[in-house]
């Protein structure tokens, strides 16, 4: 029953399945062979392709990569005559792995002490016992100090480069170009304001070109800190601008700071009195005051006659002069003579709605408009500013403004009344010179020339002339509070001038901080005896590099102003 | 042994050859490539090290360095307005024919005889030798305008008659110059001329006489007083109305 039942279909005959299979085998083979050849051709015409791309267009085996282009770590600083101001050099730093070092680390210790003689032997030899792993024992070291510390020989200590800030006029517009920390990026002036552009490693390659000149910058620094010892001030502050673009050509304050070593500098030498600082400027404000009454037509021009008297009573207080005139006196004559009286006069007409108008306009009640980030807020009366805080606004008391705030008046004043905001770029086809602003009337800048060349022929500023170059401007004496009270003898003296006065080009703002009588002022601390000299001496160092040519014979229109000055000489003479 | 059954022979040899040829151009760029490249990396090495070189001539002879030195050593200064010139006809100006003494010439005597001296009694009579003999100072041509240097000591100020004498302390070559007191007996230039050469040649080291002294020291001494004693004035002179009553604040702030 378990037998096995016959196949009821007929087998295959084994002979023809076997050759089926082997053709089946065969055909797999081949397809399998030509699989392979196929990778293997691929192979080889790759590593050929690759070959021939390599002779044709590959590096040579001793190329040099990242020497074509030459990017420092950090962008240099260029002044607008390409001069370098600020640089990126390579410096040699020293440094020590105190677990490495196999020699004797007392003797090695007192080499140290000997070749650096800023930390005593036992400091070395605290370094060289602890347990840290890496100690800089000085930044910028000088290549013959390197040198030395390599010839010890000792393998714990370590010589690297590393980048490293230089500004190579050292002090020169410290303020301006600000400096960098240990970890590259800056910490004030142009550094801090540009320190994306100056670290982005696709910008860094083009230098930052400043408005600044290095040698009207010198002559600067150099006549301001001459005054500033001479007269023992405490402090100085000057501004150099171009009345037609805003560019600042020079700006400085003093005392300085070297900014190759910023951590030696003091509070008092970083503080930027130029941008940072507020100070009540004194009669340097009253052109402004001047320039608004004629604009709003409070005043009709220089020949108006006003009453001047001894002593002006005013809304409670007394309002007093150096030297009173006593009678009619005209507005050319109050400008010359610096009447705080006649001055007052003007602001009262004016009003102070009008004259908070006008100060906003110009840009006077608020931060200065400029790149760096050290920048003061101006100081006004606020909510007390009533008739009285508008007549000594008038003449420059009780309203603090940055020196830059007052150059950049000037500017807007001797630039046919159009404001520019101040830059520390170089205007060029890289930073185009913004649209200005119309402040005054064209007519307004005109008239004003006159008025202040005439302060210097005549006025106050004689001592700002410098011949052939046609100064024109005021002086500033304000008096500094202290305790609360005006100090009678604690001064701010300051001077704004601008030249040449019959095609103004560029402005001068010095001031001095309490500037102390010598012999040779007669124990006068005014403005006229101590910045105005400066002034005088700067722009005949200067306005030829700047390219104003001297003449004897060119003045602005003095005839709109002479005939309305009453000429004490010429009476006498009558009589 | 036909051409024909070289033919692929020859076919494979040209290939290689063009092949070979190529690779030959491509290895030729290649290489010029490479020697550009070195040019430039050469160019860069010598950019920085010119950078370096520059900055550091520029750090060594930096502005305030240079003032320094020019305050020190130098005492140039900026040219005063007076100096600059418009043109080629203002600098020819400058430059008048200078009267020139023949010195080899024969001296020629006027035959007239001199006139008395009419110069009234007690007044001394000038020496008529000595008058053309110009100072040796006017002989000495200065290249540009002298102006003071600033590292001069404290000037006098009341000492009015003395001015001059204060002025060549200022410059104190010129004024170790000795006066041409006895050039009386030589005529004209030339007898300064050569007290200047004997003097030179007596003290070559030391140019100063002893007058220098004499003329120096009191001046010195007035200076030094100067400096202590402050001279208040009781106006500021600055100001064209003086004879007016000088009003004194008390209690509002004055600005001028």
């Amino acid at each position: 029953m378990n037998a096995p039942q016959p196949a009821l279909v007929a087998h295959r005959p084994e002979r023809l399945r076997l050759v089926g299979q082997r053709r089946q085998m065969l055909a797999v083979m081949h397809q399998r062979l030509m699989f392979g050849m196929l990778v293997y051709a691929g192979l080889v015409a790759l590593i050929a392709l690759r070959l021939i791309y390599l002779a044709a267009f590959g590096d040579h085996a001793g190329r040099k990569e990242g020497l074509t282009a030459l990017v420092p770590e950090r962008g240099d600083i260029l002044d607008r005559d390409g001069e370098p101001l600020a640089r990126t050099i390579d410096a040699w730093s020293i440094a020590v792995h105190p677990n490495k070092v196999i020699g004797d680390k007392l003797a090695l210790a007192e080499k140290l002490a000997e070749l650096m003689p800023e930390r005593s032997a036992e400091n070395y030899f605290a370094i060289l016992r602890s347990d840290k792993t890496f100690v800089y024992l000085r930044r910028r070291a000088p290549p013959d100090l390197v040198e030395a510390v390599n010839a010890i020989g000792e393998p714990g200590l370590a010589l690297d480069r590393e980048p490293d800030r230089l500004y190579p006029q050292t002090t020169l517009a410290a303020h301006v170009l600000g400096f960098t920390g240990i970890d590259g990026h800056g910490g004030a002036g142009a550094e801090r304001a540009f320190d994306n552009y100056l670290s982005d490693p696709s910008k860094r390659g083009t230098p930052l070109v400043l408005s600044i000149s290095s040698k009207v910058q010198q002559a600067l620094e150099a006549e301001l800190g001459e005054a500033m010892q001479h007269f023992s001030a405490i402090g100085a502050a000057g501004v150099i601008m171009d009345v037609h673009t805003g560019e600042i050509l020079a700006m400085t304050s003093l005392p300085t700071f070297n900014p190759n070593a910023p951590g030696q500098a003091a509070p008092e030498q970083m503080f930027n009195r130029a941008t940072l600082g507020v100070f009540e400027l004194g009669s340097t404000f009253k052109p402004f005051t001047l320039a608004m009454a004629m604009d709003s037509g409070v005043v009709s021009g220089p020949g108006q006659i006003m009453n001047c008297p001894q002593v002006l009573p005013a809304y409670g207080h007394i309002v007093h002069d150096t030297h009173p005139f006593g009678r009619q006196c005209s507005i050319a004559e109050v400008m010359m003579e610096s009447s705080n009286i006649g001055m007052a006069q003007i602001a009262d007409r004016l009003g102070t709605e009008r004259q908070k108008a006008w100060l906003k306009k110009m840009g006077f009640l608020d931060r200065v408009e400029i790149e760096l980030k050290e920048k003061g807020r101006p100081l006004t009366p606020g909510s007390r500013w009533g008739p009285f805080e508008t007549m000594t606004i008038g003449f420059g008391q009780g309203i603090a403004v940055a020196p830059l705030q007052l150059a950049m008046g000037y500017a807007t004043l001797f630039d046919g009344g159009i404001y520019h905001p101040p830059t520390i770029l170089k205007i060029g086809p890289d930073h185009p010179l913004p649209q200005g602003r119309r402040v005054f009337t064209a007519d307004t800048s005109y008239r004003m020339r006159s008025l202040l060349r005439l302060v210097v022929m005549k006025g106050t500023g004689k001592k700002a002339d410098a011949p052939g170059y046609r100064i024109g401007g005021k002086t500033g004496t304000a008096q500094k509070i202290i305790n609360g009270r005006y100090s009678q003898s604690i001064n701010l003296t300051s001077f704004a001038g601008v030249f040449p006065m019959d095609d103004p080009r560029y402005v001068i703002v010095v001031m001095l901080d309490e500037p102390k009588a010598t012999p040779e002022t007669y124990g006068f601390t005014t403005a006229g005896w101590n910045v105005a000299p400066v002034v005088s001496r700067t722009v005949s160092r200067i306005a030829p590099m700047l390219g104003v040519a001297p003449a004897m014979n060119r003045e602005p229109n003095m005839s709109e102003v002479l005939p309305f000055i009453h000429d004490a000489k010429q009476d006498s003479k009558k009589d | 042994m036909s051409a024909r059954s070289f033919g692929s022979l020859f076919m494979v040899a040209s290939c290689a050859g063009a092949a070979l040829g190529c690779y030959l151009v491509s290895l030729r760029v290649a290489s010029e490539r490479a020697a550009v490249e070195n040019v430039e990396n050469r160019i860069v090495l010598a950019k920085r090290d010119m950078r370096m070189l520059q900055t550091e001539i520029g750090t060594r002879g930096r502005l305030s360095q240079l003032e320094r030195w020019n305050a020190g050593a130098f005492s140039l200064s900026a040219p005063a307005a007076q100096q600059f010139l418009e043109g080629s006809f203002e600098l020819a100006k400058l430059s008048q024919p200078q009267k020139q003494v023949d010195f080899k010439a024969p001296v020629v005597l006027a035959s007239a005889p001199a006139p008395e001296s009419k110069a009234p009694l007690g007044e001394p009579v000038q020496d008529e030798a000595a008058a053309p003999a110009l100072p040796p100072s006017a002989m000495l041509r200065e290249a540009s305008l002298k102006t003071e240097t600033r590292e001069v000591p404290a000037r006098a100020v009341a000492d009015q008659p003395r001015s001059t004498a204060m002025k060549s302390a200022d410059r104190p070559v010129t004024a170790a110059k000795p006066a041409p007191v006895k050039s009386a007996d030589m005529p004209g230039l030339a007898a300064a001329k050569s007290r200047v050469a004997q003097v030179r040649s007596e003290h070559p080291a030391a140019t100063v006489p002893p007058q220098k002294k004499s003329v120096d020291k009191p001046s010195l001494a007035a200076t030094r007083t100067m400096t202590k004693r402050v001279e208040l004035a009781k106006t500021d002179p600055l100001a064209p109305l003086p004879d007016k009553h000088v009003g004194k604040t008390k209690d509002s702030p004055t600005g001028r």
